[in-house]
């Protein structure tokens, strides 16, 4: 078998090359293939009918448990036989359908060989997995053949519906196959079979192996694929929607049925769907005026039919039900292959054009009424002999009153059938009164004419004559097929053995079937009638209306989702993130954690004070909507924290947490002027409150952590030595400067690197094409310049002041202090309206003062409040309070220095410290401690840390410049050049205005 | 004080030490080899050294698989199966996403900016880009991100862990900002990338120090060991739990925290957006699946309502939203989303199963996502004006890639391949994938994520059909004006990665069972 499977895979990879050799009848080679297989099929036929039907077993993937296991049973050899026999026909008739110069033809027989050969595949497989992987390959392919005109619009839809839909099915039928799977610890259908498994579980996964089903048969409420698929060549039509690949979920059915057909819930979903597909179908066929929908639809009702039989769990209804399967294979085949001619002939399939055709093609005819009469149960014919053993099969049952109605139903579901089949002979073939006008064709005078028929070539007529034949033949020696048959029906748990039989004496179903008979073909005659009825009834909810909808729907909501989740606001997703903590860890912690029994709310009233500005602050903030009041208030509400470290008696945090306020609020305001002052331009009246709102919680959650987690504390403290070892090994007393510089000097050591690589990114992104740019020496500052000058045009006097100035700053400097005045250095660069006299003053006084005390923090900070970092930060801010005082000249006199050179002398210093102490003591970073009798100044305690809280000292120096010089100075003289305003004030002055 | 020196393997840690090295050796290539020699260079330097991780990989499989693994420095570096075979992963995947890097195509330029550091739209960027200026920084970039990640999956410790998730995520930030066209887009991207990551980050910090305060130690080993002897702090375990699988979910982008995943993989480079599509998440998972198979089982009830919420809901965000995308790349954003919540469900199986299924998916999502958006590099805008045409950045639209299978049949059917095997189609690998992690996770009892799991797969499929439909059955647009589309060439490295991809996505659809096998063997974590 997998022989046969891989001779369909060669030969549809060969089918595009032979098609470009050969051109269309490359058809007919490749028909030779499923030929093959069915002679095959047909020699082991006394094999299969013994019992001992051939087994191929090849590992595939052991860990996955798929292996490629093929068994050839009654069942599998039954719709193998169909498949690969329906597949040669509709090849040969291939050969013929399509026009000589037909494009596509070649991908088109590569993909149909590969559908013969995945149905093939599906129906001898014996492993649930290679059954699914067969299953979606028939999807794939078929998917391709319905959409084989692709330039039609109706076609790509047809295509995608069918996709989905039955995709959609295959992946239900997968999860039932997997718990079927797990629940009977193997996936060899002949072993679950053998041993089914029972429990809850295993009725879900029947019925998701019958949703599996209802899709791929085109059931309903799923039904409405099907009719939309008839946008495929006929052939596709033929072959998928009539005899193979919509017959994939009766065999699914009719596979699991002796093991599941007692579950309530399956024998449910198999009757009331079956049947009423059967009505609904046929109900709809009798409407349908394009001939292969009439089929379609037909199809539809036909299919319920044998699921219904095929699922109903009795031995009788299971052979009828087979025996049904082969008869509507070759008839609703032969019906499409007829259909397909007479569209060639006519150009058309309307029935309402169509007259006269029976006349001019006898054979297409001949073979069109044969087959409808096997549709329709006439004697001697197949669908007669299935149909009467269908019926003796619900008599059987015949107990309650759902029986009763089951009986019913199949005779209305036939007698709609005999209608519209007998609708469609008359549609197709009669000579017709009155005919409607070609939709095409232009307004003609006079009555409308039908469509002219052509001769198309005989060879299209056979297959579709062999097929309708066949279903003469076989219905001839009913005990045969029986024989053949029957195997499969004895698997089925209930009932008993059914028979197959061309006359069984006038039994019920005798006179059931007159009784269909007749009300059908009174139906036929009275379908004008008919047709104004169904016109009348309007149907509320059609299931392809619905299914669009739905898919519209799923499009909407998509839509809405992404509308809602993905908006692109970064804040919007900030918030989603702190909602999540709230929620997540936020949840456990109340939920889950001891809340701490008693809490001290205070030591002193003034940490209240402290809290209130901290909170309020805060919560003004969040709700804040210009950016610079958000900073400041931020920057509050650090100072209130710094308030709390002071209260706590830890005034060495206090003074760092101060002074890196300070310098944030700075670069802040730097970075500030160019960006929009407002968060967003639009009023922001909901969404402040929901931010606030977000923050509120975010905060009260981080608190709620901070307040449980010392209170569950079990560990001690890592730090609960540092104070004793701080002054042993150290030599500090200051405990927060010694785990800086000695006992923690390893992070300090990377974090000042981490700063110096975070002040060489702002510099360089700034700079972009140099490490940084000039230093901006007053001298340089060239005579025109005004620095922060705006865009206001300079007045005649401050053109006069800006004159004098200059000419103030080429005098001698005796001169020039003697004379100007001039408190700062560079004071002169800057433009008129900017400088102001008081911020010179102060700044003169306050500089070397500042300087002085940070040489102060630097020294004294191993045993009082201070050290290197905030020693750096004072400089840092002494730095600020020049730029801003003079502009960028003033911070290049002030600090006439590249800040790379600080960084880098300070980086080396504190890691040659460490390198030093390696080679004096063996261990790096550890301080040595001297202590020295200098003259004058006494007793002097010397620590080598020193040296490395030195280049911290640089290091942040470094930093503060390195942002003073690219977020400052640089950014001024981009933006000088740009002709922009972008003074220190620029953002709070266009903040005040707008 | 005695202090015992770390016994260092120093075979077991070659592979990290070369990706990391290559990484330094890198930027010295940057400073000091002459402009046109340097890319070559870093070519040669990068994949010599990828390669010799292979082969350390390799030679040391055997040894690892039979011993369970070896403990090095303390316990924070733990070469168990799981971490060698998801560092083997992410070199093979590596390999590849860098040969997207480097493919300059027919057009000349490669998918970077000349000077990312311009401002967009400035003389200075303009002046960069005509003298055709080129930055090789990506490569040791990429080399460090790798280093990360190969770390991370093999991290002991919540300290490690850290270090190695800022590793790989850093020089992503970065990369995701060097786009050499739509620089705005590149730049805002690279701006949320790192804002959200440090959020993550730090919530995954946050969760340490909660987890270091419930058990005394940062070592996964310990904590595991502390959830059964320690009572009456399991809201400092579930906090500290729930924010370090936070930080995690975050870099593999799980919904809620998928946010950044469009955004981003949309504004990078579309070789970076390769990249990390399919590597992050690789190492990220291999990253999460230590954290909750070594933590988690005994916490398995109390974690799984969080697990189950958020691979339910990344499921279904991540394919409900894909549905309505006009931009390939930021379906495949989303569809990379909805992968992540498959893979989730693989993680829930609680099972070897279930680390083997889950080590299969990353595998196969890799393949086919770093060819699927080799694919999206070769697909252009043109526009024809005065001086002929001139060819532009990516063609994202999904209406310019209509009738692309008629053009480039061969391109179109890779990535045709590509999209049914994420879509799970069998004879895929993706469905392999997709098979092995349901068994796993009905075989460990979760069914309903399975149910939901499948009826995901079934609604994706349509998007990734309907781009199928696209390039083989609608139409080409007509030209409107200036506007085009056209394929450029690859210099020959796309092609062979798309060409390699393919392969492997048909040959592991077709005969999973060797690698599943491999994979079978390194489920086992080292405590």
């Amino acid at each position: 078998m997998l022989s046969l499977l891989i001779a369909h895979a060669v030969a549809a990879l060969l089918a595009p090359t032979l098609v470009r050799a050969m051109g269309r009848k490359a058809f007919l080679a490749l028909a030779v293939v499923p030929a093959v297989a069915a002679a095959w099929l047909v020699s082991q036929t006394s094999a299969v009918l013994r019992g001992d039907g051939p087994v191929e077993v090849v590992r595939w993937v052991p860990g996955l448990s798929m292996d490629l296991s093929f068994q050839l049973d009654t069942l599998s050899w039954f719709m193998a036989l169909i498949v690969t026999a329906i597949g040669a026909v509709v090849l040969v008739y291939c050969a013929s359908y399509f026009a000589a110069s037909a494009a596509g033809l070649g991908r088109f027989s590569a993909v149909l060989v590969a559908f013969a050969g995945a149905m093939l595949g599906l129906v001898v497989a014996d492993d649930m997995l290679l059954m699914f992987v067969f299953w979606e390959l028939t999807t794939v392919f078929s998917y391709l053949l319905i959409g084989h005109y692709a330039d039609r619009k109706a076609s790509r839809r047809a295509a995608m519906q069918a996709i989905v839909i039955t995709t959609g099915g295959g992946l239900a039928m997968l999860v039932g196959v997997i718990i079927l799977g797990d629940a009977a610890g193997t996936y060899r259908l002949s072993e679950l079979l053998a041993d089914p498994p029972a429990g809850t579980a295993v009725t879900v996964a029947a019925v998701l192996l019958l949703v599996g089903a209802i899709t791929k048969s085109a059931l309903i409420p799923l039904h409405f694929w099907l009719p939309a698929a008839m946008a495929a060549p006929t052939p596709v039509s033929a072959y998928l929607h009539a005899a193979a690949m919509v017959k994939a979920g009766v065999y699914l059915v009719a596979r699991f049925a002796p093991a599941f057909a007692e579950l309530g819930p399956w024998r449910t979903t198999v009757v009331a769907l079956g049947l009423g597909s059967l009505l609904v179908g046929g109900y709809r066929a009798l409407r349908q005026n394009d001939l292969k929908l009439v089929l379609a639809f037909g199809t539809v009702s036909q299919l319920g039919f044998l699921v219904f039989l095929v699922g109903l769990g009795t031995q009788q209804a299971a052979l009828a039900g087979l025996a049904m399967i082969g008869a509507h294979a070759m008839f609703k085949a032969a019906l499409f292959l007829v259909v397909g001619i007479v569209d060639s002939a006519t150009g058309t399939r309307d029935l309402r054009r169509l007259s006269g055709v029976g006349k001019a093609l006898p054979v297409t005819a001949a073979a069109g009424i044969l087959a409808t009469a096997s549709m329709i149960g006439l004697p001697p014919f197949a669908g007669y002999v299935a149909k009467e053993a269908a019926l003796e099969a619900v008599l059987v049952s015949g107990e309650t009153w759902v029986d009763t109605l089951v009986v019913v139903g199949v005779a209305l579901g036939s007698a709609l059938t005999v209608a519209y089949g007998l609708r469609f002979v008359w549609g197709a073939f009669a000579t017709k009164s009155s005919v409607i006008p070609d939709p095409d064709a232009p307004e003609e005078d006079g009555e409308p004419r039908p469509a002219p028929v052509s001769r198309p070539a005989l060879l299209l007529a056979w297959p579709a004559l062999a097929l309708a034949v066949g279903g003469l033949a076989v219905a001839l020696v009913p005990h045969y097929g029986e024989q053949l048959l029957s195997p499969y029906a004895g698997t089925l748990p209930r009932g008993e053995a059914g028979h197959l039989t061309l006359w069984a004496g006038f039994t019920p179903a005798f006179f059931i079937t007159v009784a269909v008979l007749a009300v059908g073909v009174g139906a036929f005659f009275a379908r004008e009638l008919v047709s104004r009825v169904q016109t009348r009834l309007h149907v509320p909810l059609e299931a392809d209306s619905v299914y669009r909808r739905t898919m519209r729907r799923l499009d909407d909501l998509a839509a809405d989702v992404t509308a809602l989740v993905q908006r692109g606001s970064l804040p919007f997703y900030v918030g989603a993130i702190l909602l999540a903590v709230v929620v997540l860890p936020g949840s456990v912690m109340v939920a889950r954690t001891a809340w701490p029994a008693e809490v001290r709310l205070w030591d002193r009233p003034a940490q209240l004070a402290a809290a209130a500005i901290v909170v309020t602050s805060a919560i003004l903030a969040a709700r804040s909507r210009r950016r610079l009041k958000a900073v400041i208030l931020l920057g509050v509400s650090g100072f209130g924290i710094a308030m709390f470290f002071l209260l706590h008696g830890a005034p060495d945090l206090a003074l760092t947490q101060i002074l890196v306020e300070t310098v944030t609020l700075v670069v802040f305001v730097l970075v500030l002027r160019r960006i929009p002052p407002y968060f967003s331009d639009r009023p922001l009246a909901a969404s402040r409150w929901v931010r606030l709102a977000v923050g509120v919680a975010a905060g009260l959650a981080v608190g709620g952590f901070a307040l449980v987690a010392p209170a569950v504390r079990v560990h001690t403290p890592v730090s609960i030595d540092f104070p004793q070892e701080a002054y042993a090994y150290g030599g500090g007393k200051n405990i927060v400067n010694v785990a800086l510089v000695d006992i923690r000097a390893w992070d300090t050591m990377g974090e000042i690197s981490v700063l110096l690589v975070a002040a060489t990114g702002v510099a360089s992104l700034v700079f972009l094409s140099r490490r940084s740019g000039s230093l901006f020496r007053a001298e340089e500052a060239d005579g025109g310049a005004a620095v922060w000058a705006g865009k206001e045009p300079a007045s005649g006097v401050t053109r006069l002041q800006r004159a004098a100035s200059v000419h103030a700053r080429q005098a001698s400097s005796a001169e020039r202090y003697s004379r100007m005045r001039v408190w700062i250095r560079a004071g002169a660069t800057l433009a008129p309206g900017r400088r102001s006299v008081i911020f010179e003053v102060v700044t003169r006084l306050l500089f070397h003062v500042m300087i002085l005390y940070a040489v102060f923090l630097l020294f004294s900070g191993h045993n009082a409040p201070g050290g290197g970092f905030a020693a750096g930060l004072v400089v840092g801010i002494a730095l600020m309070v020049r730029y801003l005082a003079g502009g960028r000249y003033e911070l290049g006199e002030a600090a006439p220095v590249h800040p790379g050179l600080l960084l880098g002398t300070g980086l080396f210093l504190s890691a040659g410290v460490g390198l030093v102490s390696l080679l004096l003591t063996g261990n790096p970073l550890r301080s040595l401690l001297i202590d020295l009798q200098v003259p004058l100044l006494g007793e002097v305690h010397f620590v080598t840390s020193l040296f490395f809280d030195l280049g911290v000292f640089l290091v942040v120096v470094g930093l503060v410049l390195d942002i003073l010089r690219s977020l400052g100075a640089e950014i001024d003289r981009q933006g000088e050049l740009a002709g922009q305003d972008v003074g220190p004030g620029a953002a709070t002055v266009h903040g005040g205005g707008s | 004080m005695s202090y015992a020196a770390p016994h260092i393997g120093w075979l077991q840690i070659a592979p990290l030490a070369i990706v990391l090295g290559t990484g330094l050796v890198g930027v010295l290539v940057e400073a000091f080899v002459p402009r046109r020699a340097r890319r070559t260079t870093q070519l040669v330097l990068v994949f010599a050294a990828l390669v010799a991780a292979l082969l350390l990989i390799v030679a040391q499989w055997r040894d690892t698989m039979a011993s369970g693994g070896v403990s090095l420095f303390g316990g924070s570096y733990l070469l168990d199966g799981p971490a060698l075979a998801i560092q083997g992963t992410l070199v093979v995947l590596s390999i590849l996403a860098v040969a997207v890097f480097a493919d300059r195509t027919s057009v000349g330029q490669d998918a970077f900016a000349p000077a990312a550091a311009a401002v967009p739209g400035s003389d200075y960027e303009e002046l960069a880009r005509r003298k055709g200026l080129e930055q090789t920084e990506v490569y040791p970039l990429a080399m460090f991100g790798l280093g990360g990640m190969l770390l991370i999956v093999a991290a002991g410790d919540l300290l490690t862990l850290f270090v190695a998730l800022e590793a790989l995520s850093m020089p992503l930030y970065v990369l995701t900002g060097l786009a050499r066209r739509r620089r705005l887009l590149s730049q805002e991207a690279s701006l949320k990338y790192l804002l959200l990551g440090s959020f993550a980050s730090a919530l995954l910090l946050f969760g340490a120090a909660l987890l270091y305060g419930f058990s005394g130690s940062l070592h996964l080993g310990e904590i595991a060991a502390a959830t059964g002897t320690i009572a009456g702090l399991e809201g400092l375990l579930l906090g500290g739990m729930t924010l370090l699988l936070i930080g995690l979910f975050f870099k593999v982008g799980a919904v809620p925290f998928h946010a950044w995943t469009p955004d981003v993989y949309v504004g990078a480079p579309t070789p970076v957006t390769g990249f990390m599509a399919a590597t992050t998440k690789i190492a990220a998972f291999g990253a999460m699946v230590r954290v909750v198979y070594v933590v988690g089982p005994s916490l398995q009830w109390d974690l799984e309502p969080m697990l189950w919420t958020v691979a339910i809901l990344t499921m279904v965000v991540g394919t409900v939203v894909a549905l309505v995308q006009t931009d390939v790349k930021r379906m495949l954003a989303y569809s990379s989303i909805a992968h992540a919540g498959f893979v989730l469900v693989g993680v829930l199986a609680f099972s070897t199963e279930g680390i083997a299924s889950v080590l299969f998916y990353l595998v196969v999502y890799g393949l086919a996502t770093i060819g699927a958006f080799a694919v999206v590099t070769l697909v252009r805008q043109t526009r024809t004006g005065a001086e002929g045409t001139v060819i532009l950045g990516e063609a994202t639209h999904l209406a310019q890639w209509a009738g692309l299978g008629r053009r480039s049949p061969w391109l179109a059917g890779a990535l045709s391949l590509f999209l049914l095997s994420f879509a799970g189609i069998p004879l895929t690998a993706g469905f392999a994938g997709k098979f092995t992690v349901f068994t796993a996770a009905a075989d460990g009892g979760a069914v309903p994520l399975v149910v939901v799991g499948v009826i995901a797969s079934a609604a994706a499929v349509f998007f990734y059909v309907r781009l199928i439909v696209l390039m083989y059955f609608t139409p080409e647009r007509e030209e409107e004006g200036e506007e085009g589309v056209t394929v450029v060439t690859s210099s020959g490295f796309t092609t062979v990665v798309i060409a390699v991809a393919a392969i492997g996505t048909v040959l592991l659809g077709v005969l999973p069972g060797p690698l599943l096998e491999l994979l079978g063997q390194a489920v086992k974590f080292l405590p």
